[in-house]
């Protein structure tokens, strides 16, 4: 399809007053059809960006924990620091080791207080820290883990060394589920959004078929006549679409605080500049599929 | 103004709906299209507004030959043309002027001169005291006389009329016949689909008669009297 040009020369500020007057009387005359396709595209792009939310954080998460894929090695609590200053030398000499932190027990309790949040309070019941002295061990690929972790469990003083493969596998797992489940459900979302509007754009264009034909009969252009009817469904999209933005903000408030009451390690998504791009995006959605709607409502009655 | 060559139309496939049409009617001319119902009437008209396309044969309006016209370019074919229907189709939720006045505002006419040209034709066809009127609150004869000053408003050089009086009583036909003489006068080509025999005898004009798709007579000054 050849992108027609012509509907930019069409937007003539005397013409955008008369047809935004008749999409406001189209709106108000089908009162119960607008409010009723505002509601189902608000709840449609809702779920979408709901969907969306999700899917942008689990992905979040997994690449934070992919790209701290780290070792951490926990000594024994008896060790010694001259010990731990020999076995870290040890260590940063092992290949694929890239860096090596030393973590001491006040830094240790320190992070754990961080975690905690709000429940940092609890710690101060313990007398002395019970945490060990440890090690965050990174190395240059995934792979060099499995090669790694036995050679450092077999030096002495050391107690475990660990890493969340399952962790990451399954949430790389699980974000793959969701990132094609969730593009399925997506596009089945805006195909029924734009269902909708269809169906309510063409509801408005048969009630006005008389003045379409009219317009066709004394020669008005196929834009003139369509812009009206296109910025009703861009406004039935928008206004879904702000609503929905509204419900996904204040839910994905509620969201964060109480993850980060509950499960303070999770490293989900700040508010913002999240809400920024999400509202951008769905308005996007909202107008185009409107638009898109009303376009397809329009086409059949545009081709005599 | 309009000429015709060799234009066939089939809907189907199979039936001509019009079959190999010769015309010419100059400008100017006023001309009764006669015949009986579903001769071919209708297909003519949607035929000259380009609702549909010949399958064979030209169609030159004002020297255009609207075959070779684009999609885009049917608005401007259009501007040429008036139309006025049986069943007037008026827009019931407006007034007399806001009805006229919304055939200038859909082709964009500026503001300052959609007020004077709308009064001057609801002058033109005496329903200046009624401009506020709903039209639903108008009788049969006025609302056909809204229509057509519709239909002229824009000034078209070709109006059509398709059985304009054909819901009229007859002192009111005569009205609407003496409003589409005066548009012939001021120079606008007139073609009228009828069947009102009256009006046809009694006018005297050219008349084209077609009969199953097909154009069985034309005469310079014609009456209505056929017979198949």
């Amino acid at each position: 399809m050849i992108i027609n040009t012509d509907f930019i020369r069409r937007i003539k500020w005397r013409n955008f007053v008369y047809f935004a007057q008749e999409t406001f009387k189209s709106l108000k005359r089908n009162g119960f059809m607008t409010v009723a396709s505002i509601s189902t595209v608000t709840v449609s792009v809702l779920i979408l960006g709901s969907f969306l939310l999700l899917f942008i954080n689990s992905n979040h998460i997994a690449s934070h924990l992919e790209n701290s894929v780290q070792i951490s090695v926990y000594m024994k609590n008896d060790t010694r620091e001259d010990q731990i200053n020999i076995i870290g030398s040890e260590i940063a000499a092992l290949p694929g080791v890239t860096e090596i932190k030393t973590v001491s027990k006040e830094e240790a309790m320190e992070r754990f207080k961080k975690r905690l949040g709000e429940n940092a309070g609890i710690l101060d019941a313990l007398e002395d820290n019970p945490l060990p002295y440890s090690f965050d061990v990174h190395v240059d690929t995934p792979e060099r883990i499995t090669e790694i972790i036995p050679k450092i469990q077999g030096m002495r003083h050391v107690e475990t060394a660990r890493y969340g493969k399952e962790v990451v596998e399954q949430l790389f797992q699980f974000t793959k589920v969701l990132r094609y489940g969730g593009i399925l459900l997506i596009c089945l979302m805006a195909l029924g959004t734009l269902f909708i509007i269809v169906n309510t754009i063409r509801l408005t264009v048969f009630a006005r078929r008389r003045e379409i034909s009219i317009m066709k009969y004394v020669g008005a252009t196929d834009w003139f006549i369509r812009w009206p009817f296109m910025l009703e469904g861009i406004t039935i999209g928008v206004l879904g679409a702000v609503l929905s933005a509204v419900l996904l903000q204040i839910g994905y408030g509620a969201v964060i605080t109480k993850i980060q009451s509950a499960l303070a390690f999770l490293p989900i998504m700040g508010k913002w500049p999240l809400m920024i791009w999400l509202w951008l995006l769905l308005l996007f959605i909202g107008g185009g599929i409107g638009a898109l709607g009303s376009y397809i409502s329009l086409r059949k009655f545009l081709q005599v | 103004m309009l000429k015709m060559v060799n234009v066939c139309k089939t809907y189907n496939g199979q039936e001509y709906a019009l079959y190999n049409v010769n015309l010419h009617i100059k400008p100017k001319e006023f001309v009764f299209l006669v015949g009986p119902s579903g001769a071919g009437k209708s297909t003519f008209i949607k035929l000259l507004f380009k609702e549909i396309n010949p399958e064979s044969g030209d169609i030159f309006v004002n020297g255009i030959n609207i075959n070779e016209l684009e999609h885009d370019d049917i608005p401007d074919l259009r501007r040429l043309l008036g139309i006025v229907f049986q069943d007037y189709r008026l827009l019931p939720d407006r007034t007399v002027y806001e009805n006229v006045a919304f055939a200038m505002r859909v082709i964009e006419a500026p503001s300052s001169i959609i007020r004077r040209r709308v009064m001057h034709v609801l002058d033109l066809v005496g329903l200046r005291e009624k401009a506020n009127s709903k039209t639903t609150e108008l009788s049969g004869g006025e609302q056909q006389r809204v229509a057509i000053a519709r239909a002229v408003v824009n000034d078209p050089k070709i109006l059509i009329a398709d059985e304009p009086t054909g819901n009229l009583d007859p002192e009111t036909k005569w009205d609407i016949m003496r409003i589409f003489q005066q548009i012939n006068d001021s120079g606008a080509t007139i073609i009228m689909a009828t069947h009102d025999e009256d009006i046809v005898n009694n006018l005297n004009k050219r008349v084209i008669g077609i009969d199953r798709g097909r154009v069985v007579r034309d005469q310079k000054r014609g009456g209505y009297d056929y017979q198949y």
